[in-house]
């Protein structure tokens, strides 16, 4: 296989590989240190990761772009093929939404009137932060994703990150580029829930598999498949009310929720900052919020 | 003079090819590739590419770079930190081992250690998660990842011949 004189090979060959065998060796236990060091949450390898996950966002970012037009063609291209039945899909769907449309309304109207009458203090709106996702969900092992902005940009750990159809994760490593948002598919996800209808508190704990499991119902919870779950806030973390998905199966396995993300489309997502309150004014009212959430 | 630099140059690019394209297919790894249907789980080309070179040519796969490789895919995806290099290089190590039965025969054959060396690459990451986490890991999207990364290797295989056989040699 050596390129190299005969002569030299020949003196070389054996020390080579036993140098090799000896790298091989040293490199497969400082794998497995690492491993173990990580486990301990040391702030070294913590701070390596931040590091290098700082350096790489220029290169994930472009990098990444062409994903967004890859799934767009393949969407348009799926889209074509049944044009017709999209359209009816969409006219009946809109008459339905037409419909909602006026309930919402004279909810609207109802709810202002009752709050009025009940002096009713609105939570602050937050302070969003928007950023596109830079790497993919993670596979089979590990269930979170790379956002291409950091604590430059205001974004804190224990930030809750929304995209446009609901709860997508919390943020657990941030980087002056670069945040990490673990999803609430993954194994170490437990996000306090409520079912919206019956208002039973809950915990959702991910598994990797993306209908994470409702934990902790109280006992004679009255739940069915189809209810709406959205976050609780207890705990004071994660702000309230925000929809996380709807109840799909009640079995042997659990309960288990299907959360309103598309995780096949994640491409941008909103950190929502309810403790900014005081730099940023709240619309409408005039007002600055206070700060607290509480 | 300036074409032995020139020659010498030529000479270190190609040998450090293998390297570059396990790089590129690591970050391959790590970007939202955009196809719906895979967006969850796709093949690990990093794995692939590291068996690849390590059979046709295992002087260019040194084992420290594939250490840095799977350290760096294990901080871009959240890993815990060595888990991925750890693997990586259990299956350099596996398929150094097993080389000669590959070199010169059918693609096959080739294709075959592949599945059974990246079936215990995916066991030991499924395992050691395990650990880590103290918890089951759902083996559901463990297959499907094997299964893809397996069923891939051909299509990976066809490009890295191109890559040897013109950049390489």
């Amino acid at each position: 296989m050596s390129r190299r004189p005969v002569s030299f090979s020949k003196v070389a060959q054996p020390v080579r590989s036993l140098m090799q065998r000896f790298a091989f060796s040293a490199l497969f236990v400082t794998a497995f240190a690492l491993m173990l060091m990580g486990k301990a949450d040391i702030v070294l390898v913590e701070r390596t990761r931040v590091a290098v996950n700082d350096a790489m966002v220029p290169v994930l970012d472009i990098l990444s772009q062409p994903a967004a037009s890859i799934t767009k063609t393949i969407d348009s291209v799926s889209e074509l093929h049944d044009l017709h039945g999209e359209l009816e899909r969409l006219k009946a769907e809109n008459k339905r939404l037409r419909q909602w449309h006026h309930v919402a309304t004279g909810l609207e109207a109802e709810n202002r009137a009752l709050r009025g009458l009940a002096h009713f203090v609105p939570p602050p709106d937050p302070a969003i932060i928007s950023g596109r996702a830079i790497s993919n969900t993670g596979g089979p092992f590990v269930r979170s994703v790379l956002v291409n902005v950091g604590s430059r940009d205001g974004v804190r750990r224990g930030l809750a990150t929304v995209s446009g159809a609901g709860f997508v994760g919390v943020v657990v490593e941030v980087g002056e580029l670069h945040s990490r948002v673990l999803l609430i598919t993954d194994l170490n996800s437990q996000i306090p829930v409520v079912v919206q209808t019956t208002r039973d508190p809950g915990v959702l704990s991910g598994d990797n598999s993306n209908r994470p499991r409702l934990l902790f119902l109280p006992q004679n919870a009255k739940i069915s498949t189809g209810n709406p779950v959205v976050t609780s806030g207890e705990g004071g973390v994660l702000p309230a009310g925000i929809p996380v998905g709807v109840i799909t199966a009640i079995g042997d396995s659990g309960i288990r929720v299907k959360p309103f993300v598309d995780w096949e489309r994640l491409e941008y997502v909103q950190f929502l900052d309810y403790r900014l309150g005081g730099v940023v004014k709240i619309p409408g009212t005039g007002l600055a919020g206070t700060g607290t959430r509480e | 003079m300036k074409s032995d630099v020139l020659q010498h140059l030529d000479l270190w690019a190609r040998a450090i090819m293998p390297t570059i394209t396990t790089l590129l297919l690591a970050l391959l790894d790590v970007i939202p590739i955009g196809v719906p249907a895979i967006s969850d789980v796709s093949p690990l080309f990093t794995m692939m590419a590291i068996f690849y070179w390590a059979v046709y040519r295992p002087d260019l796969v040194p084992p420290f770079v594939v250490f840095l490789i799977g350290l760096l895919q294990d901080i871009l995806l959240g890993n815990p930190t060595g888990l991925f290099a750890l693997v990586l290089l259990g299956v350099l190590g596996a398929t150094l081992s097993q080389r000669m039965a590959f070199v010169g025969k059918p693609f096959v054959f080739a294709w075959l250690g592949f599945a059974v060396i990246s079936a215990a690459a995916f066991f030991t990451m499924w395992l050691l998660t395990c650990v880590l986490t103290t918890q089951i890991v759902l083996t559901t999207d463990v297959f499907f990842q094997y299964g893809l990364t397996t069923c891939c290797f051909p299509v990976a295989a066809w490009l890295f011949v191109r890559i040897h056989r013109h950049l390489v040699r």
